[in-house]
């Protein structure tokens, strides 16, 4: 197009003429664009909101825990009891027994989802497993592993007291398992390994102001891992203090409030543990809305200590927990998959017996939580069906709300671009009338009847495109804004702006399309005489 | 023998008001041959116009037939009408019809834009600068309409009816919105053009004293030519038409 210069002087012209039109036939492209590049960056940010949060909540990490309570009893009841002689269902000890309907027909029937339990269930194995034809499924677990249980008689941890009771029989997991998961599985990303007790931190120069909480002893690279975690103050301990067992600590932000208060940075400050110094480096927060620091949760009412100073000071080689994050959130029911393999051969375990470890993902935990301890067992050992329904349907929900109000802002783009589009083939139409003379000129000069459309038409998109220039500015500037004054995740992308644009531009076609019709149908003689 | 610019047979031009016909052309033939200036006069109403916009393949005729430079144009479509206008045709109009808000040198450009084949920005640009050299507006390419006088602007428009070279320059009335001192100056510059370049010229006017210019007089009434007769044009000792050329070399 080589007369386009002069084309677009002439649009700068109609433009001049007629300004209040013209802004106002632009300000609805502006508006519709705008509305266009802002909802479209709302979406994405939401959707990246919601992406983030399930990161950090945890879609994508497994657990290794330590010692397995939870050994599943297949078809024959009595094969348990021979099994897993020491458990014996009698009065003093009842053993966790929870009914539950087999794969089969949990996949047939909708609901009820699991049956419920009924617990103690001291003649479960005489009555309901042994003449049931449905051979279900028992999940048997040691009673005192229930947290919530009421117990008549003093638990382990009451008995010895918290620096006494240590891993336990059960500590089966060791710092070798977690290098082999490390080095040698495909998919995983980060691995720390954990020691976990309760333990009583208190500030002796508070006059021995304290808070009963849980401990963990891990590994520099847990925030890796925790990716919701946010340093309000400090950071987290660092490989030299690992590798120097130091008597460093890293409080989570409801034990850092209960201790110093609110407000307070008690990094630098000592608090006693175990009646030994520890020196606080950092205090550890939530990022996401999924995971609030409350007190009694296990990430932020805890603090952290050097696993090797633990290991030190408590004279302990073993672990509790191995946790691991795999690169994505889709591989974790593979790579617990593998890690219950490998674990189970480097343990020596025989194709009979039981895992003496549990490998849970981090839905399984979120699911567990709030639900009654049977119920919560009943869930676990049924995850791998209901782990992905559930993340699933938390994200779909999440993404329902967000297309709702996706929609609605795509309405507001849609009616502002059909006003605009509307006002601008009113402003070419007023063109055309003032121009009725400059057009017949045009054709006694030799333009054709396509030459006068199409330079009607290329106003037309010129007075879009400025329009949808503006409006995608306006779209940036507002998502920017919504982000900094509301706090609403929004992202801007290139890609929208540019379709933006191109709508602008197709909506300047569409309007320009009659007036420029219009104008080209023009008779030259009436034209050239019209006043 | 020499060439026929122009040549009308038996047109006629009917319009269809509502019940009526009105019968703007009754019957014209016409030649007109390289190089004359022919001035056609008559009142409102005699049909001048519409015999203007027929040779300016603005309209088509009704019955009969027309020839420019030898090509029959009488039943050509739109787009060809436009081509020739184009290529052929300069119109040089009384209101000067100059774009407004647009320099001198962009008005004189705009025949170019609509030429087929395409013509380069840069051989616009010196086509409409060289014609409005010939106009001796050199100084003013880059003024706007609105700072031009009247003269100046019929000779804009008079640079731009040049600039695509058209064999043929149809005026319509170009001294009506002038004082008679620049009208006089517009129609020595038509006449200079004819002389120096051999250009044709139809020239349509009301006023006596401007068709006096021409070397041709032709009257028409009632849509019928009345009267045609050479004239020696104001200022020119022999109504000569054949030699203009020569004159041209003897004036300068």
């Amino acid at each position: 197009m080589l007369a386009l210069r002069h084309f677009l002087s002439l649009a700068l012209q109609t433009l001049r003429r007629n300004q209040i039109q013209a802004v106002l036939a632009m300000l609805g492209v502006t508006v519709g664009v705008g509305a266009l590049v802002t909802s479209i960056a709302l979406s994405r940010g939401a959707q990246q909101a919601i992406n983030e949060q399930l990161m950090a909540v945890g879609a994508n990490m497994i657990v290794v825990t330590s010692g397995n309570y939870q050994v599943e009893r297949s078809q024959d009841a009595g094969a348990v009891e021979a099994d897993h002689g020491s458990i014996e269902p009698s009065d003093s000890i009842t053993p966790f027994l929870v009914r539950i309907p087999d794969s089969q027909q949990l996949g047939q029937s909708q609901n009820p989802r699991f049956l419920t339990a009924d617990w103690p269930l001291s003649d479960a194995f005489s009555s309901n497993a042994r003449t049931s034809m449905q051979s279900p499924r028992f999940i048997k677990a040691h009673y005192e592993d229930d947290p919530n249980a009421q117990h008549d008689h003093p638990t382990a941890a009451e008995r010895l007291g918290d620096t006494m009771a240590g891993l336990g029989a059960a500590a089966t997991l060791s710092v070798d398992d977690a290098q082999a998961i490390l080095n040698q599985l495909d998919g995983v990303q980060y691995v720390a390994s954990g020691v976990h007790e309760n333990a009583r931190v208190s500030i002796p120069a508070a006059g021995g102001r304290s808070w009963f909480t849980r401990l963990h002893g891990t590994e520099p690279d847990l925030p890796q891992i925790r990716r919701g975690w946010v340093f309000p103050h400090g950071r987290f301990f660092t490989q030299d203090h690992y590798r120097n067992t130091e008597q460093v600590i890293v409080l989570g932000k409801v034990v850092a409030d209960r201790l110093f208060g609110a407000d307070t940075n008690p990094v630098g400050e000592t608090v006693e543990l175990w009646n030994q110094p520890f020196e606080i480096v950092g205090v550890v927060g939530s990022s996401s809305w999924a995971a609030q620091p409350a007190a009694g949760d296990d990430q932020f009412d805890a603090i952290y200590v050097p696993l090797s100073t633990v290991h030190e000071l408590l004279n302990l080689s073993m672990l509790n927990t191995i946790t691991v994050t795999t690169r994505s959130a889709g591989e974790t029911t593979a790579v617990a998959e593998q890690i219950t393999a490998m674990l189970r051969q480097r343990h020596g375990i025989s194709e009979q017996m039981p895992d003496d470890f549990i490998v849970r993902t981090q839905a399984e935990q979120v699911l567990g939580n709030g639900l009654p301890p049977q119920v919560a067992r009943v869930v676990s050992g049924n995850m791998s069906t209901v782990d992905n329904i559930t993340i699933e349907q938390i994200s779909h929900s999440l993404e329902r709300a967000n297309a709702t109000m996706m929609a609605l802002l795509a309405g507001v783009a849609a009616v502002s671009l059909l006003v605009g589009g509307i006002g601008v083939a009113n402003l070419l139409l007023l063109s055309v009338t003032q121009r009725t003379r400059e057009v017949g000129l045009r054709m006694a000069m030799g333009a054709r009847a396509r030459d006068i459309a199409s330079q009607f038409l290329i106003e037309a998109v010129i007075l879009c495109l400025i329009g949808g220039l503006i409006g995608a500015a306006a779209g940036y500037l507002v998502s920017g804004s919504l982000e900094g004054l509301l706090q609403w995740s929004t992202s801007v992308s290139i890609v929208s702006m540019v379709v933006a644009i191109v709508v602008a531009a197709i909506l300047g076609v569409l309007s320009g399309v009659y007036p420029a019709h219009k104008a080209s149908q023009l008779d030259p003689i009436g034209a050239l005489h019209h006043e | 023998m020499s060439n026929k610019v122009i040549s009308l047979r038996d047109v006629t031009r009917v319009y269809q008001m509502g019940d009526n016909s009105v019968h703007a052309l009754r019957g014209i033939s016409l030649d007109i041959e390289a190089g004359e200036f022919v001035t056609i006069t008559g009142a409102s109403g005699s049909g001048k116009s519409t015999l203007m916009h027929i040779l300016g393949c603005l309209d088509r005729v009704t019955e009969g037939t027309y020839e420019l430079n030898g090509k029959d144009v009488s039943n050509l479509s739109r787009e060809e009408l436009a081509n020739i206008r184009n290529k052929q045709i300069g119109f040089v109009f009384q209101g000067f019809n100059l774009l407004p808000r647009t320099t001198a040198l962009e008005n004189a450009e705009v025949p170019l834009l609509y030429s087929r084949p395409v013509v380069s920005v840069s051989e616009r640009r010196e086509k409409a600068m060289k014609a409005l050299e010939a106009m001796n507006l050199s100084d003013r390419a880059e003024h706007h309409p609105s700072q031009l006088s009247g003269g100046q602007q019929q000779r804009v428009a008079i640079a731009r009816a040049l600039v695509n070279e058209p064999a043929l320059i149809l005026a319509d009335e170009p001294t009506g919105n002038l004082d008679s001192k620049t009208g006089e100056e517009v129609m020595r510059i038509l006449q200079e053009l004819r002389e120096s370049s051999g250009i044709t010229i139809v020239l349509i006017t009301h006023e006596a004293d401007i068709a006096a210019y021409g070397t041709r007089i032709i009257s028409i009434r009632d849509g019928l030519i009345t009267d045609d007769v050479p004239n020696t044009p104001i200022g020119r000792s022999s109504p000569d038409t054949s030699t203009p050329i020569k004159q041209a070399a003897t004036a300068n």
